[in-house]
């Protein structure tokens, strides 16, 4: 067990060293917690009753975990931690914890713990709005979804095949604290589960799984104390493309002269299914068409945009592609794009898709002063039934020239966040632009608005002009000095 | 009423002002309407690199963008002519990149966010304008009507002759080439006029820069030469012409030599040698000049007859033993089929196969210059009306482009400028005649007396006149409104349908990027078929960096640019041999082929095939020439009679020869192709023909891709058997045959002999 340990905690340090090397982060950063190396959570609260449930009907694992914790200790607690492992903390996407009683009063601040980069498990916590009373209850929400979780079994699959995948969670929700009972629900986009891990039950229950259509339920469990696992592996069928973008840089340029709004994304695509086990045939491919069975390839994206979205273009290395459509009326702006050819399983398929829109509908003036607030979706990839992951954004919000006082608020986590120039079309001094990464985001996070707030003064709009007017007649000067030269080796003629 | 308006802004130096405005507006609305007519494929399409040569041009720009001009001007390519590579640097004409990168770090310097591929797709439309304003500037030293320039700028901007090879996306050489070539001449005209230095210097840099830029400046090499040799035989020596033709020759020489791949081709290869034997003459004649000025006349005629024939003798000797030595290049292949069209076809398969190097087809002449080319004998003959100096050059050019456009079709280019020139020659004369002649007014006695002071002998003049009855009326022939009308008229129409025609030619004929093709829906809305890119795109993303990709030469570049793998052969065909190989590959069976691909590392080959949706321009078609190559080094190996049947057809259906079926590309080509017909109706819709129901069986290389509209073919060379059979013997046992036993295999006794 100890040799593992190690080997994976120097894994583990060595994906650490190796992002660090590429500059891509894919640990989240900002607003760790750093406690001392011995740190265990303190035994401060109990979960009295807790429903971990596994969705599994993506191409990425979404885990919730309802549960009631109470608080076991003698004085009011606000501390909350959960546990995962090192491997988990890389792939972890979106974790938000809210109060599943009053949904409506926020998400609740989370952070990671930062203690002992060598430890297996790691810290996250939970920082409750009010400091919860000794023997009282609150029940919590917790989600949170894995990147790159689920594996093909087979890996390599014949064209038209079906594909499986496999997936490996604990039956028991990851917990700090004792459990007194618990159950895993997952849940299967078929019921072709071909294979699974049964659990005998303990003392006269039933042993798990029990089947209900295509959900599976684990236990119930009795009390089980802080931090057991009891693994489980389920291989089910999924013939759906596994997608995969490892990185989105997202632009929006807003121009107030111009009173338009531009949006590029530029996606690195790669399809995670299972790859082909022989080369790809077009003779099968085009029979199938017609009938259009599930595939592991991607053949179409859409792109449900925010209505009033124009120029759509839908771009790769090598330039424009025909294969996109654009419907756009009052009710919906849908963007249908095809990639040039089929992704199958490993293929990669990099492209970019912008469009741009009235600036009146993002943008609106504070009444007072010469500030603006934008309000933008903080991303607008492709709406699929199968799910998106995306391994890294970078998205920069490029505000006129002159701009300042830039403030912005979003509740997708954030990694980092700056405030740079950017010259383009003949600046002076440069565009702000406020430049925010985010790591290991999941479709759902797809309609997040992003609001940015900035000062706009009115010198600033009017120092182009200048600029340009100021140049010509420099120019201008310039050449009739130039002119009005006499450089000829003549000599004056009488 | 307005003519008292318009009165004022034309006379005196208020009119010239006004002229000099409308001029300048004339010829920006000019530029714009040349730049306008090129961007037809942009509007269709997109904005793309077009064809083939304009692939690499924009790989070698990104390149020097990229990597800054140091590294470009040492590039040594190892993506191209696998395993060779090719030392790109030193074998391209820097000229258009260095153009195109030059103007994209200027826009970048004021921070315009430009894509490089726009400027390369708008260079050649930007160009054009410039053009335009050279030929205006050429034509105005031409003529003295300052319609001439006009029309002349106008022809040029929107001949099809030259929209041909300078459309948006037409990334080629001759998008600045052109200008450069009219530029020169211009300057070349100029300096001779002045007889200066500075203009011949400019003159000189300018053909620097057109060296730099294209291999036609051979053109202007022996052009300039043969205008001034032919002034020395009319016997206009003179210190102007002097002057100017040493300035260009040292200056541009020089200026020439500092191309890597012309280095000391100038004073050594033959094509350059008239440029130097009319630098020579030159000098003899000048100094020929000098003595006669010195000498009396009697003992100077013997001089010279002894000193013409000591100088020929020397001058001819010193020739022929140069070129036999080998210290002066021997003609070039590509220059033999300048005189003999049919050259190329017996002895440089590879030059022969290129289209644009086939002979004019003379409705081609018509389709590409339109009324220009009747016009263009009437603007020559103008030039003997009056032959100065620069009327000379006209001729000259004029007889020398057009027998050259008469040979390949891609000189046609050199022609349309002299063309556009002489026709507007012509039409700017008639208009001037016919525009704004006046009719004599009856000749009163105050007439007389005004004109007197312009006529020498007014008095008799009028007596004359006054004589004759004819012209007692002077309102009949060409004076009459009848006649200006009728005249003006028809050469407005023709003027106006000239402009149609260019239209209608740029945007049919020259206005597709070859690399996307178009075609109509059901419904009228334009379907785009995009295979290659499809095709190239999968190659970047899925294959490895390095992976090596054997296809026919054609779509080399394509490759490199598009799909950034390397390749064997590219257009740039410098090693005819390794084209051999490859079309031996392509050309022989899979047992050959195999290890000759091995050899060469090939990881893919990619092949066109036009057969599904009716492209004519695929590889079963261009299959004879790789044949006709690779017979050209292997003739034991690969012959071309063995692909005709034995009536001498070229077949790909049941009735293909053996040695066809065979081959490497028509089973790469008709591979799985009749599953995606019921049986029995597997049709081939290039060639019109039924294929058979049987389709080829490959052992050696198995299909990878295949894109949307089967334009293209992928396929991917099997690595050597892990349990050391041959490809045959295991793709046997994969489809569950029977292993053969040997010892049916025996043939046909022979009696052993040792």
């Amino acid at each position: 067990m100890r040799p593992l340990a190690i080997a994976s905690a120097v894994l583990s340090f060595a994906a650490t060293a190796l992002c660090v090397e590429q500059g891509n982060l894919t640990k989240p950063l900002t607003s760790r917690v750093i406690l001392p190396s011995t740190f265990k959570p303190p035994q401060n609260f109990k979960n009295a009753n807790l429903v971990h449930i596994v969705s599994l009907e993506k191409s990425h694992p979404k885990e919730s975990i309802n549960v009631v914790i109470e608080n076991i200790a003698t004085t009011p607690q606000d501390e909350y931690f959960i546990p995962f492992t090192a491997r988990q903390m890389e792939t972890i996407g979106g974790l938000e914890v809210k109060d599943r009683k009053d949904p409506e009063a926020g998400l609740f601040e989370v952070e990671a713990v930062d203690f002992d980069i060598e430890s297996d498990t790691q810290f996250y916590r939970v920082r409750l709005p009010k400091p919860l009373a000794p023997k009282a209850q609150q029940t919590l929400g917790i989600s949170y979804s894995y990147l790159s979780a689920l594996h093909p079994l087979p890996a390599t699959i014949a064209q038209q095949d079906k594909q499986y995948l496999v997936y490996t969670f604990s039956a028991y929700a990851p917990s700090a604290y004792v459990t007194s009972k618990q159950k895993t629900e997952v849940k299967f986009p078929s019921t072709v589960v071909p294979e699974y891990t049964i659990i005998p039950g303990a003392k006269g229950e039933l042993e798990s799984p029990q089947k209900q259509g295509s959900k599976f339920t684990y236990g119930s469990f009795g009390e089980v104390p802080a931090g057991a696992v009891e693994p489980v592996k389920v291989r089910y069928e999924f013939t759906k493309p596994l997608i995969h973008v490892s990185r989105l840089e997202r632009d929006i340029e807003v121009s107030h002269w111009g009173g338009n709004v531009a949006f590029e994304d530029r996606y690195t695509m790669t399809n995670r299914a299972a790859n082909l086990s022989k080369q790809f045939s077009r003779v099968e491919f085009a029979s199938q068409q017609y009938y259009n069975p599930p595939s592991t390839a991607v053949k179409e994206l859409k792109f449900p945009l925010k209505v009033g979205s124009l120029d759509p273009y839908f771009t790769d290395v090598i330039g424009n592609v025909s294969t996109s459509r654009f419907r756009s009326n009052k009710r919906e702006a849908n963007l249908e794009i095809k990639p040039r050819y089929p992704v199958f399983g490993g293929w990669n398929y990099p492209f970019r898709v912008g469009y741009s829109a009235d600036l009146k509908k993002y943008l609106r003036k504070l009444s007072s002063g010469t500030g603006y607030v934008l309000n933008v979706p903080f991303l607008e990839g492709p709406k699929q039934p199968e799910g998106i992951e995306y391994e890294f954004i970078e998205l920069r919000v490029i505000l006129p020239e002159g701009a300042e006082n830039v403030k912005y608020s979003t509740n997708v986590p954030l990694v980092t966040a700056g405030i740079s120039l950017h010259q383009t079309f003949m600046d002076t001094q440069g565009r702000t632009t406020l430049t925010l990464t985010a790591i290991n985001i999941v479709d759902e996070y797809r309609d997040r608005e992003l609001i940015v707030t900035y000062d706009y003064p009115f010198f600033a709009i009017l120092r182009k002009p200048l600029v340009i007017f100021v140049t010509f007649l420099g120019l201008f000067a310039a050449a009739w000095g130039i002119g009005s030269l006499d450089v000829s080796i003549r000599g004056k003629r009488s | 009423m307005s003519d008292t308006i318009v009165e004022p802004f034309l006379k005196g130096s208020t009119g010239r002002n006004t002229r000099g405005i409308l001029r300048l507006s004339i010829l920006v609305l000019i530029a714009a309407a040349a730049i306008a007519s090129r961007l037809f494929s942009v509007i269709r399409f997109e904005s793309i690199i077009h064809e083939f040569d304009p692939w690499f041009n924009f790989r070698a720009t990104k390149y020097l963008v990229q990597n800054g001009f140091y590294d470009f001007w040492d590039w040594f390519d190892d993506r191209t002519w696998h395993p060779l590579g090719r030392v790109t640097g030193g074998t391209l004409y820097p000229g258009l990149m260095v153009t195109s990168g030059i103007i994209y770090h200027a826009l970048r310097a004021l921070t315009i966010p430009v894509d490089i591929r726009n400027i390369c797709v708008l260079l050649a439309p930007g160009f054009s304008g410039l053009t335009a304003y050279a030929t205006y500037l050429f034509t105005n030293e031409m003529s003295t009507s300052p319609s001439a320039g006009l029309l002349a700028a106008a022809f040029m901007g929107i001949a099809p002759g030259y929209i041909s090879r300078s459309v948006a996306g037409s990334y080629d050489n001759e998008a600045i080439a052109i200008f450069l070539l009219v530029f020169t001449f211009f300057l070349w005209i100029k300096a001779l006029k002045v007889g200066s230095v500075m203009w011949g210097a400019l003159c000189a840099l300018f053909y620097g820069y057109m060296v730099s830029a294209w291999g036609g400046y051979v053109f202007i090499t022996n052009l300039i030469p043969l205008h001034v040799f032919v002034l020395v035989c009319m016997g206009r020596f003179s210190p102007r012409l002097y002057v100017s033709y040493c300035t260009w020759y040292a200056l541009g020489t020089l200026a020439s030599m500092q191309i890597p791949f012309v280095g000391f081709l100038p004073i050594r290869s033959s094509e350059h040698m008239s440029a130097l034997g009319v630098f020579g003459l030159l000098q003899l004649v000048g100094f020929v000049e000098f003595v006669r000025s010195g000498v009396p006349s009697k003992q100077f005629a013997t001089l010279l007859r002894g000193f013409v024939l000591a100088v020929f003798a020397i001058a001819f000797g010193g020739l022929v033993l140069l070129t036999v030595s080998g210290v002066i290049a021997p003609w070039t292949g590509r220059f033999y089929s300048l005189w003999d069209t049919g050259y190329a076809k017996i002895h440089i398969p590879i030059i022969a196969s290129v289209s644009e190097h086939q002979p004019t087809a003379w409705p081609a002449f018509f389709f590409d210059l339109n009324l220009l080319i009747w016009l263009f004998p009437a603007g020559v003959y103008l030039c003997f009306l009056k032959l100065a100096d620069e009327q000379v050059f006209v001729v000259v050019y004029a007889i020398l482009a057009s027998y050259f456009s008469g040979v390949m079709v891609r000189l046609m280019l050199t022609l349309t400028p002299i063309v556009c020139v002489a026709a507007a020659l012509v039409l700017s004369h008639l208009l001037d005649t016919y525009l704004s002649i006046k009719s004599p007014s009856a000749p009163t006695d105050a007439d007389i007396d005004a004109a007197s002071n312009a006529a020498p002998a007014p008095s008799k003049k009028a007596a004359k006149q006054d004589g004759l009855r004819a012209m007692r009326e002077p309102l009949v022939g060409i004076y009459t409104t009848f006649s200006k009308t009728s005249v003006v008229s028809a050469l407005t129409a023709y003027l106006l349908i000239f402009v149609l025609h260019c239209t209608w030619v740029t945007s049919n004929a020259y206005s597709s990027p070859s690399v996307v093709l178009a075609s109509r829906m059901p419904d009228g809305s334009q379907h785009i078929i995009d295979d290659y890119r499809e095709a190239y795109q999968w190659l970047r993303q899925n294959t490895k960096e390095d992976a090596k990709i054997m296809s026919w030469w054609d779509y080399g570049y394509q490759i490199g640019g598009m799909a950034d793998r390397p390749t064997l052969v590219d257009n740039n065909t410098w090693n005819n041999t390794h084209i051999a190989t490859v079309g031996k590959a392509m050309s022989s069976s899979e047992e050959v082929s195999y290890p000759i691909m091995r050899q060469h590392e090939v990881d893919y080959v990619l092949v066109v095939f036009g057969g599904l949706l009716g492209y004519s321009g695929d590889d079963i078609n261009k299959f004879l020439w790789m044949v006709r190559i690779a017979e050209g080094i292997w003739p034991d190996e690969v012959k071309e009679r063995d692909f005709f049947t034995e009536r001498g057809e070229y077949r790909v259906d049941e009735g293909a020869t053996e040695t066809m079926k065979k081959s490497l590309m028509y089973k790469m080509s008709y591979y799985n192709y009749n599953a995606l017909f019921p049986p029995g109706q597997c049709q081939d819709r290039v060639r019109g023909v039924k294929m058979p129901d049987q389709g080829p069986v490959l052992n050696t290389v198995e299909e990878a891709f295949t894109s949307e509209n089967w334009i293209i073919r992928i396929y991917k060379v099997k690595d050597l058997d892990n349990v050391g059979r041959d490809h045959a013997a295991a793709a046997s046992f994969e489809r569950g045959n029977k292993k053969k036993k040997t010892t049916k295999r025996r043939g046909p006794k022979v009696l052993r002999v040792e």
